[in-house]
């Protein structure tokens, strides 16, 4: 069990021009935290998780794991087991030598071996597979020996590298259960690496968000929620994602169709324009005489208690679009037009329009 | 992009790694390629060099001291020598004869085989043996029980069906040589193309179906255009093996009637073995190889681009 | 193969062919059975002719209308291990097997660094092996006689191996390669992160998952060097002649006796007919040198 510390970690692949994949990356992750690194494709999370499995050199800062400087170390000196995307068992091996190959490499005695590989076993209920080749398992059994193999090792810290990415919906569910309830048993550091920002939350007790191979913020998932960093996280974070629109700025405040909203002074001083962050569920209808802008519905996404309208409103000279829940009962229909009003004014997240920080 | 500072090891870094146990790892890693490498430049390129050397040399065996240099002498034999010509000729019309023959009937095979039906492995078994059998027996086998004027079975096939007997071999040494070539090639190119029309992937027929192709629409848009790489392939693999054809001349007409069937390797072979003529058997073999390497540089490009398609990881 | 389930809606719409199908089925079925069955016993007939002769006495080959009915005899096998079979069989075996080890030991570890990508200009090395294969073999042998020739290596099986390994090393190079490619690189970084050192990744990781691989290089060889000729031809006499020279010797010493031929022909083809009727499944991919799976 360890801390990880990543300072000004970089990774630069080389081409013309080179890509920074990661840049100048700090991030300290606690004894014990399941710490998640979520964002789009190519947004340089994969490649932290492997500089931290060393898998891929670190071009210029640090990684360390505890106490030990691990930067250039191999993988097998760093005490960390990962879980492949792919799961990339051994085809050769059986269940059983899957999952006791590292201990067999360490040449860890034959008998303890076997226990610990049949304690992980039932710990991830595949006693009866033990002397089964991968290939005749299912998928979610594989992820399964995946997971046991890394467990056998006892590492100081795991890596998971989008281990669901390939199950089903319903078992990518069951098994994000199974994961975070193993984790918080065994109380090992984990970095987890997924691209689904759903999982990212629901699992995470820490979330970095990485966007090109730079970190946007790294907090709980209810403060990324809540107070996002920046437009990129407000957007990525949540689903459906946040209404972001750049809006003018008057004496009032910002100008949203008919509706002002009233700005801190102090946060919008000096700019003519500001980006506003409405959460779908701080927007609602309202009637007609009171202050709203128009929507034209075109599309209604209905999901039992809750439904999402999503529609177009004229604003300024050009046509935005704006998602909004609503009652799921009593939903507008298609070619409505609509009053959007907001709930509390007090919601609404402001940004930067050029760089998209948050302002306050 | 700007330049970053070099990695820092700093004073607790056990694992840190100075740049010369990097440089030994890649050296691991490169050294494995050597022995092999080594070899193969020594088994056939020095001895490569040493064609080209006598290549400027009168020298025949026969005749002890006869070596002395005497420049382009032999080229100028080489070019203006008829049977080379000859022997060129020869092997053109065998190699192109023998793989468009075996590609179109391998291909035919391969859609035979393409479909589910009782048996189709005994037949796959059947149809890869000539492949397997030696071609020296291939041409014995050929020359005496298939092609004899009195004894042989295609001989009695024909007067079944009211034929006077043909000596084959002697009237007909092309056709005779190019028929074992293709019998022994064409399970090589069905083999190939069977690889070819198994990759296709079963949903992109299908949705040829829905989008209303019959069978041969399908076959002509769909599957011909997935097959040109296989095709391509299995032709240029033929056509390297084919040009060193030598068994099959040598136990059927022995490059004869005449020079009817010699073709390069076999002209070379009696040049040099029959007639000991080291100097002038080396100028072929030089010309040989120029004119071979300007047909493979294309060849090799075409090859890579298969494997490139095929390669998942490269 | 293709599933059926698109089917079933076509049968509702369509009764006609509801009906008429499975006939017209049965009837294509039976037709292409027979047609590929044909094709398949035309391209095997003359093996089978060449076994069934040798089986024969002379007369019953000497026939000008065929005798498919004949009294079997193992008189031929037994006249061909009389005139001294013995030899050549074994030097074709000792060439044959050695040659192939060698290949192995030198085409595995260039094949495997071929396949990682660190290696610079891997293009031109296989490049370089590919095209030695390419150059017809008549260009160098006539050094290679004088150089075979003045080492005393004439008549020599230790001559043959190393000729048919360098026959054989570029085939087993670009074949090997395309196993190793197929080797999964996060398996090779899972085995890392276990704590695998170079070694260990190559032989416990990499050579068990390329297992079958090399055994399919290896037959490719062993039907090469096999059914090698022109270098045993011109390269050994009586001391290291091998299999197909054998042949050429039996041919000329006891004229066309064609089931004796036949019984010696059976017997020069049987290994590695049977060698390839094994591994069909791998054949493919080795003579293609790995590019069609």
């Amino acid at each position: 069990m360890a801390e990880v510390r990543y300072e000004q970690a970089s990774r630069i692949y080389p081409g013309t021009p080179p890509v920074m994949a990661v840049d100048r990356l700090d991030l300290a992750i606690a004894d014990g935290e399941f710490l998640v690194l979520v964002g789009p494709s190519g947004s340089g999370k994969t490649t932290a998780l492997r500089m931290l499995a060393g898998l891929e050199e670190i071009d210029s800062g640090r990684i360390s794991i505890g106490d030990r400087d691990v930067t250039h170390a191999p993988p097998k000196e760093r005490d960390i087991a990962m879980v492949f995307q792919s799961y990339a068992l051994y085809p050769h091996m059986t269940v059983a030598q899957n999952m006791g190959f590292a201990l067999n490499l360490r040449g860890v005695s034959k008998e303890t071996i076997a226990e610990k590989v049949t304690e992980a076993a039932r710990l991830l209920d595949l006693d009866k597979y033990l002397d089964r080749k991968p290939k005749a398992l299912s998928g979610g059994q594989r992820q399964r020996v995946a997971m046991g193999r890394a467990i056998v090792r006892e590492p100081s810290v795991f890596l998971m590298d989008e281990p669901l990415s390939n199950l089903d919906a319903k078992l990518r569910v069951e098994t994000r259960a199974n994961i975070a309830a193993l984790q918080a048993r065994l109380g090992t550091t984990t970095v987890y690496v997924t691209h689904d920002q759903v999982e990212a939350m629901t699992m995470g007790h820490r979330v970095a968000v990485l966007k090109d191979g730079v970190l946007q913020q790294c907090d709980t998932p209810r403060t990324l929620y809540e107070r996002p960093a920046n437009a990129f996280v407000a957007g990525f974070i949540g689903s459906p994602a946040m209404n972001l629109h750049t809006v003018p700025v008057s004496e009032n405040g910002a100008q949203l169709g008919e509706l002002t909203l009233p700005l801190p002074r102090a946060t919008t001083a000096n700019l003519t324009e500001v980006t506003l962050g409405i959460r779908p569920e701080t927007l609602r209808l309202v009637g007609p005489e009171e202050a709203g802008f128009k929507l034209a519905v075109e599309l209604v996404e209905e999901l039992g208690a809750d439904a999402y309208l999503h529609g177009r409103a004229h604003l300024g000279d050009s046509d935005q679009r704006f998602v909004l829940r609503v009652d799921g009962r009593t939903p507008p229909t298609i070619g409505q037009t609509v009053n959007a009003g907001l709930r509390d004014t007090g919601e609404i997240h402001l940004f930067h329009p050029g760089t998209g920080e948050r302002l306050d | 992009m700007a330049t970053f500072a070099p990695p820092r090891p700093g004073p607790m870094t056990p694992g840190a790694r100075p740049p010369a146990a990097a440089r030994r790892e890649a050296w691991q890693r490169r050294l494995p390629l050597t022995p092999a490498l080594l070899f193969m430049i020594f088994v056939t390129q020095i001895p490569f060099v040493f064609t080209v050397i006598f290549s400027f040399q009168s020298w025949n065996l026969v005749r002890p001291g006869s070596q002395h240099w005497v420049g382009l002498g032999n080229y100028a034999n080489v070019f203006t020598d008829s049977a080379f010509r000859g022997a060129l000729f020869t092997e053109i019309e065998m190699t192109v004869l023998a793989v468009a023959i075996s590609m179109v009937l391998g291909i035919g095979l391969a859609v035979l085989l393409d479909r589910k039906f009782p048996g189709r492995g005994i037949v796959r078994t059947l149809l890869i043996a000539p492949f397997l059998v030696m071609p020296t027996v291939a041409g014995l086998l050929w020359k005496t029980t298939m092609l004899d004027p009195v004894y042989g079975i295609v001989n009695y096939l024909l007067r079944l069906v009211g034929v006077a007997p043909v000596d084959f071999v002697s009237r007909f040494p092309m056709a005779s040589i190019v028929t074992v070539l293709v019998w022994q090639w064409t399970p090589f190119m069905m083999l190939i193309v069977l690889a070819g029309l198994q990759s296709q992937s079963g949903e992109v027929l299908e949705a040829a179906r829905v989008d209303g192709a019959g069978p041969w629409t399908t076959f002509r848009a769909i599957t011909v255009p997935h097959l040109r790489p296989y095709i391509e392939l299995g032709g240029l693999l033929g056509a390297i093996y084919l040009v060193n054809t030598f068994d099959v001349i040598f136990m059927t007409t022995q490059g004869g009637p005449g020079t009817a069937t010699t073709n390069l390797p076999y002209y070379l072979y009696q040049r040099a073995f029959l007639g000991f003529d080291v100097g002038q058997a080396s100028a072929l073999g030089v010309v040989t190889v120029i004119g071979t390497i300007a047909v493979a540089s294309v060849a090799l490009r075409m090859l890579f681009t298969v494997f490139s398609t095929t390669e998942g990881r490269a | 193969m293709t599933t059926a389930a698109p089917a079933s809606p076509a049968d509702t719409t369509t009764p006609r062919t509801a009906v008429r199908g499975p006939l017209r089925h049965l009837l294509r079925t039976a037709s292409w059975t027979a047609g590929a069955w044909l094709a398949g016993l035309v391209f095997f007939f003359p093996v089978l002719w060449m076994v069934l002769t040798a089986f024969k006495q002379e007369s019953d080959a000497y026939t000008t209308t065929p005798h498919i009915v004949f009294s079997p005899t193992l008189s031929q096998f037994k006249a061909v291990f009389d005139s001294g079979i013995g030899p050549y069989l074994a030097n074709s075996a000792l060439a044959t097997v050695l040659s192939t080890i060698l290949v192995l030991a030198l085409g595995i570890p260039a094949a495997y660094a071929l396949s990682i990508r660190s290696v610079r200009k891997w293009r031109d090395a296989l490049f370089f092996f590919i095209s030695t294969k390419m150059l017809p073999v008549v260009a160098a042998i006539i050094p290679i006689y004088l150089a075979v020739r003045d080492l005393g290596a004439l008549d020599n099986v230790g001559t043959l191996i190393v000729l048919y390994t360098a026959m054989n090393l570029p085939i087993a190079v670009w074949m090997l390669r395309s196993f190793f490619l197929e080797v999964p690189r996060e398996v090779l970084e899972a085995a890392r992160v276990d704590g695998v050192t170079l070694r260990q990744e190559i032989t416990r990781i990499m050579l068990p998952i390329v297992a079958p691989g090399i055994a399919a290089t290896a037959l490719i060889c062993v039907i090469f060097s096999w059914n090698e000729f022109f270098f045993a031809l011109n390269l050994t006499s009586v001391r290291a002649a091998t299999m197909p020279v054998f042949l050429v010797g039996f041919m000329t010493s006891e004229g066309l006796y064609w089931a004796k031929l036949a019984a010696a022909a059976t017997l020069a083809c049987l290994p590695v007919l049977l060698a390839g009727w094994i591994a069909q499944k791998q054949l493919v991919r080795g003579l293609s040198m790995g590019a069609v799976k």
